[in-house]
């Protein structure tokens, strides 16, 4: 063990006080709130949209439940927009419903509710087919910001931000069970062919690539861990685990909460510093890479190192040759790759799993739509965090479902553990004969050491 | 062609329209100071692509429909789109041009202008039915997108009346009368109307290409595509 465990986390626990429905005070409350708010994105974003309706077949919601009409993304964004307009709409003051305004009453923000939380995964491919550029992303999350403030937020979404808040990861991983686990992953990993001599260092001081991971990984998937490992080994990559701010994810980036948005941010960036890291890496996890990657500066005030993910760096080393690989292990396997949304959209990765995956396997098949128009899976935007939508998540899943089937591929290739458990579950739900794994695992039996 | 109108008509078509025309400015004035007004969202990562770079080509999204999934699969809508706005665009140069460089309006020149209002005029109708018919739109229409759309399809229709007898050496028709009346209540209603949209579609376009173009996702080529970690 490197050191003595630690407690990580804020020196005080808390649990945020939420509630089950919206009550006058804090509808009060909101009110003051929305002007806090409402940079100029998000106000154009409210103001700007001319309700042609052209996103209405670019959200995965819409498409997979067409007789629900309240699910079309203008529909669920106008529950904001018509308290925004209540507010700031000039011929509002006069003719409310002529414009459509309202003003926040408790049905409206009960509406709200279900649709920004349950109906909504922040994916942002209606932004993308905006003519007007109404900005999805920021929008949602301003509105789930300031429900999430007055206690509305869905139960389980806020307990995994208490929890990373009270224990320094989402899953509450204590610091000595988690060096445990690293080095019995480590032993596990030396037992494979060619494999003897690799290393999993913890708290390696200098180490020039500071690797990050989803807490599903240490808790339930420890073999992902041992195949990014088995890569950057045999890559000669020099790299680190912390014990202490190893957890990428973010949920504050889906609660909306920005100021423990900033303090798991600021953890991470203090760990970074200790070790003294070059890169802060990000493993294959999408809102996690988004978080750490495009979020991180912006509520930090920038930092003193660079910031990847494993994506870039794999894709990297293909094409520089550093390591090999035999695709014939993967013979008799297609595979077909889904875009995690925080990944491609809003990330700017889309190439890189192709190099991979096509130095890595002979039969790979794109999806219809792939890259930054690949659908969401439909369990972004902290949706699997909330049991209470779970029918309606699993069937927003079906025009995924029905685009892996179509490819005809027997393993769905992701980079996302939200994508995992999401992509699982619908594969499992509309029955489709393939199975799920993230671009480590395609890459670490295929090396040649 | 020549506008030889009445004193009353001649009123309307320039200094009622002077005035209105002032107060449309003033309102659109403090809506775009009060965007500018709200803060920005920083940017301090390091980016993959050109912000700039990403604005302009987001501002000029328009001219590329085959950048949109929802324009590419739906060139038909995007055709009307364009026509339509032209027609926007020309019915309102005309409001401009009649008074002030009547000669400008030569009898080919209106029937481009004639030929621009009735297809707006056509496909305004075809707008409406398609919001009054279609659940998904009907279910986001407010009365300002029906009154908006409604407004815009009888304004084409005056227009193309008035032009035609215009064209027929009549500029002072009631046509006439009634375009510019729709033109002044028009200058003073669009500001408190969606139709006044494209106010704000620069601010969406630019929000829109500084995040995604920043970020290397639609500036693919601009500098800078390919963040590469050092090995
Ligand atoms: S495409 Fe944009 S402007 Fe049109 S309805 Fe959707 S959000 Fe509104
Ligand atoms: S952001 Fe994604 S989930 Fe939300 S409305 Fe748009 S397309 Fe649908």
């Amino acid at each position: 063990m490197s050191e003595k465990a630690i407690k990580l986390g804020a020196e005080k626990e808390r649990q945020w006080p939420t509630k089950t429905e919206f009550t006058p005070e804090m509808l009060a409350e909101m009110e003051k709130l929305l002007p806090s708010k409402l940079n100029r994105v998000v106000a154009a974003s409210l103001a700007g949209c001319i309700h042609c309706g052209m996103c209405s077949d670019a959200c995965h919601y819409s498409v997979s439940i067409p007789e629900d009409k309240t699910l079309v993304p203008a529909y669920k964004a106008d529950r904001f927009r018509k308290w925004y307009k209540s507010r700031y709409d000039w011929l509002a003051k006069v003719f409310p419903s002529f414009v459509g305004a309202q003003p926040l009453t408790k049905e409206l923000a009960e509406e709200m509710y279900d649709k920004l939380f349950g109906g909504c995964t922040m994916c942002r491919r209606c932004t993308l087919n905006c003519p007007m550029g109404v900005d999805y992303g920021m929008m949602v999350r301003a509105a789930r910001s300031i429900m999430q403030q007055v206690g509305r937020v869905p139960q389980h979404l806020q307990d995994t931000v208490d929890t990373h808040y009270n224990a320094g990861n989402n899953m509450a991983v204590p610091q000595d069970e988690m060096i445990e686990t690293i080095e019995w992953i480590e032993e596990e990993l030396q037992d494979e062919d060619g494999c003897e001599n690799f290393k999993i260092p913890v708290d390696k001081k200098g180490a020039k690539y500071f690797l990050t991971l989803n807490p599903r990984e240490p808790k339930y998937y420890p073999l992902t861990i041992q195949a990014t490992a088995k890569v950057l080994n045999a890559a000669g990559i020099d790299f680190t685990i912390s014990s202490r701010y190893w957890d990428l994810t973010n949920y504050a980036l889906f609660n909306g909460n920005d100021p423990d948005a900033k303090l798991f941010s600021m953890w991470q960036v203090e760990d970074v510093k200790r070790l003294g890291c070059e890169y802060l890496l990000a493993g294959e996890c999408g809102h996690g890479y988004r978080a750490l990657r495009w979020e991180l500066p912006n509520w930090v005030g920038g930092v003193p190192f660079k910031i990847t993910s494993v994506l870039e760096l794999f894709a990297k080393l293909i094409r520089e040759n550093r390591i090999k690989l035999d695709k014939s292990v993967w013979d008799g396997h297609r595979f077909t790759y889904h875009d995690s949304c925080n990944i491609a959209r809003s990330g700017g990765i889309w190439e890189e799993p192709r190099t991979i995956i096509r130095a890595a396997a002979n039969d790979f098949v794109e999806m219809e739509h792939h890259g930054p128009e690949s659908f969401c899976c439909g369990g972004g935007g902290g949706a699997l965090a909330m049991p209470e939508f779970t029918p309606r998540r699993i069937a927003a899943g079906k025009i995924k479902a029905d685009e892996i089937r179509a490819t005809g591929a027997n393993v769905c290739l992701q980079s996302c553990h939200n994508c995992t458990d999401q992509l699982k579950e619908i594969i499992e739900h509309y029955h489709i004969d393939a199975k799920v794994m993230n671009l480590a695992e395609l890459l670490a039996p295929a090396l040649i050491l | 062609m020549e506008n030889n109108v009445s004193h009353a008509l001649l009123f309307l078509e320039e200094e009622v329209q002077y005035i209105c025309l002032t107060f449309m400015a003033i309102m659109y004035a403090i809506k775009i100071v009060t965007l500018l007004k709200k803060p920005v969202p920083p940017e301090k990562a390091e980016l993959k692509g050109d912000r700039v770079a990403g604005a302009f080509e987001s501002l000029l999204n328009i001219l590329r429909p085959w950048s949109m999934e929802s324009t590419r699969n739906n060139m038909y809508f995007y055709a009307e789109f364009m026509i339509f706005h032209i027609a926007v665009a020309l019915t309102i140069g005309a409001t401009f041009l009649i008074p002030l460089t009547p000669q400008i309006m030569t009898p080919p020149v209106t029937v481009i202008f004639m030929v621009f209002m009735a297809l707006a005029f056509l496909i305004g109708l075809r707008r409406i039915h398609r919001r009054l018919t279609v659940p998904e739109i009907r279910i986001i229409s407010s009365p300002d997108d029906y009154f908006a759309i409604i407004l815009m399809t009888v304004f084409f229709a005056t227009g193309f009346i008035a032009l035609y007898f215009w064209l027929n050496k009549m500029p002072e028709t009631a046509w006439m009368w009634v375009f510019f009346l729709m033109t002044t209540f028009f200058l003073l209603y669009v500001p408190f109307s969606k139709i006044s949209h494209y106010i704000l579609y620069p601010f969406g376009r630019v929000n829109f290409g500084r995040t995604f173009g920043g970020r290397g996702v639609t500036n693919k080529k601009a500098k800078d595509t390919n963040w590469n970690p050092t090995l």
